[in-house]
């Protein structure tokens, strides 16, 4: 039998411990969801924000909507996990910002045990005109088995509206992570932010696939990825930036850092669609300089948590 | 009369891409000693403080390191520096993405913000240092003392410090030699490379290095002396990466 209230617990304290504020859950002036598989623990929203979500045989379906003008003051915290070793953990999201509408919305997305277990984000975001959305997720494994990670986003923007998301998975196994992303930024104006820092160890594999297509007038994308790859783990980085609209600017940078037998490719992509479209990209694949390492080793640290010391800073 | 050595390395050589740049060095270190290794650039002295340090890519193919009477030769960085060695390079790494708080804590994880400012004030920096950024808007000065002040931190047991006081602007000989005083007072002994006599001649005593061997050691007067009347200007300088010239020196 579930114990409700401990797996509420656990998955909140690790949140918290994990970028979300202390006492975020369960404060009356913040709005959170915190689902355990396919169970709704929590769920609290404020005026101007409409939370529907109801629970599926693996996981749930919910659609957010934050009403036109309203200014959400603080991070929405969106807790998703599983305590368990096994099973699958599918969210199906929808997000709305209606017209000058904005909000910071934090997922923690919490699989401290996990050996086998396939966790999928499938979301959908609107913005509507003048809107802002950061959307920040962040990943806590446990550090033993795999999962199956597969966020899913389509986002389209519209005019002046602004995207921002974030993908962090830098403590615990990766596992198998395939992110996809895709942006329309259809809007006049709109701008994009995309980053992505990920942490593979062992025979992780990781795979980043972020595309931006500016359709609106001016609109502007940044896309940057910071991958660290050690011991086995591989990794695929695509990051791709359309300029398909006069005065469109993109640019795609992308930095790996491998050790150990890692592997890793990278494809910035930028295509001009539009002539007086302007879009740029860097990559680079190196090491870990053996001083900054030996630097470290000196200080009393080994090896690992050298590196580990060192990633904590690249992926900040 | 000074106690047992502390650090005794015996016939040491180490050789890279064929070279030997270390050739048989011995020398020792004694505890609660301020000992200089006097050189010229490329004498073999950062050669010498990798090899004690444990770097793998300057083990030695003959010779032997005892540290505390216990042999070290075979040991990697990390258990040296928990034995209590450490080293503070000449050109100290940029680690990015770092605070100066989050570094200076890896040498005394218990530290308390007093601690590390304390340990900064040493170094003449201002406590908001600790906000910035190790490898962003710091001169190679800065990071320099950031580094000593970290060594500071750790109170380690023997220091090695390869050229502490070069690119350390506005720090004076005596501020960073009090520094070391400091930390020999408080029981470390501080092995100091460096191709400035008068820093050399501040130590308690000095080796003379040239070409991969230990030519003199004495007094740090008397290395000075002979440092100034023998080797400048020094016609055997080790040519790079050889080091067969200066032997005759020897």
């Amino acid at each position: 039998m579930h114990n409700l209230s401990e797996e509420y617990k656990t998955l909140v304290s690790i949140a918290e411990r994990t970028g979300g504020q202390p006492g975020s859950f369960g404060a009356e002036d913040v709005i959170y969801v915190v689902v355990h598989g396919n169970r709704i623990l929590a769920s609290h929203a404020l005026p101007g924000v409409r939370i529907e979500a109801a629970e599926t045989g693996d996981g749930i379906d919910a659609r957010i909507t934050v009403q036109a003008g309203t200014k959400v003051s603080k991070p929405v915290h969106l807790c998703f996990g599983h305590l368990a070793a096994s099973g699958r953990q599918v969210i199906r999201s929808r997000i709305f910002l209606e017209e000058e509408a904005s909000a910071e919305f934090q997922a923690h997305c919490i699989f401290p045990n996990a050996i086998e277990f396939l966790h999928a984000m499938e979301g959908e975001i609107h913005l509507g005109p003048g809107s802002a959305f950061s959307y920040r997720e962040v990943h806590v494994h446990g550090p033993d088995g795999r999962i199956d990670v597969r966020p899913v986003s389509r986002v389209r923007i519209d005019e002046k509206a602004v995207y921002r998301g974030d993908f962090t998975l830098v403590e615990g196994r990766v596992g198998n992570l395939a992110i996809d992303i895709d942006v329309e930024a259809h809007g006049r104006r709109s701008r994009v932010e995309v980053t992505s820092k990920i942490y593979g160890k062992f025979d992780d594999f990781c795979q980043v696939r972020d595309i931006v297509r500016l359709t609106g007038a001016e609109s502007t994308a940044l896309i940057k990825a910071r991958v660290v790859l050690k011991d086995r783990s591989q990794g695929k980085f695509l990051g791709l930036v359309d300029g398909a609209a006069p005065g469109a600017r993109g640019h795609v940078d992308c930095t790996e850092v491998v050790q150990g037998e890692a592997k890793a490719v990278a494809s910035p992509v930028v295509q001009a669609s539009h002539p007086e479209a302007e879009v740029t990209h860097e990559a680079a694949i190196g090491r870990i300089a053996d001083e900054k390492i030996q630097g470290l080793m000196a200080k009393g640290l080994s090896a690992d948590a050298a590196i580990d010391f060192v990633v904590s800073g690249l992926l900040r | 009369m000074l106690e047992p050595q502390m650090l005794f390395v015996k016939d040491l050589e180490v050789e890279r891409e064929g070279n030997r740049i270390l050739r048989g060095i011995s020398m020792q270190v004694h505890p609660g000693e301020i000992c200089g290794v006097l050189g010229r650039n490329g004498a073999g002295k950062s050669s010498l403080a990798y090899a004690i340090m444990g770097l793998p890519q300057y083990a030695p193919r003959k010779g032997r390191i005892w540290f505390d009477g216990e042999d070290i030769t075979e040991w990697g960085v990390t258990e040296r520096a928990r034995a209590g060695i450490t080293l503070a390079w000449q050109h100290p790494a940029r680690y990015e993405g770092i605070q100066v708080r989050d570094y200076l804590k890896l040498s005394k994880p218990d530290a308390a913000a007093e601690d590390l400012e304390e340990a900064l004030k040493l170094v003449q920096m201002e406590p908001f240092y600790l906000d910035r950024m190790v490898d962003k808007g710091l001169s190679g000065g800065e990071r320099k003392r950031i580094e000593l002040s970290s060594i500071y931190l750790m109170k380690p047991r023997l220091a090695i410090l390869d050229e502490p006081d070069s690119g350390v602007d506005l720090l004076a000989l005596g501020e960073v030699m009090g520094l070391f005083k400091i930390l020999a007072s408080g029981g470390s002994s501080v092995l100091i490379i460096t191709h400035r006599e008068d820093v050399a001649a501040a130590c308690d005593r000095s080796y003379l290095m040239c070409a991969g061997k230990m030519i003199l050691e004495g007094s740090a007067a008397a290395v000075k002396r002979y440092f100034l009347s023998q080797c400048e200007p020094c016609v055997e300088q080790m040519p790079e990466n050889t080091g067969e010239a200066a032997l005759n020196h020897a």
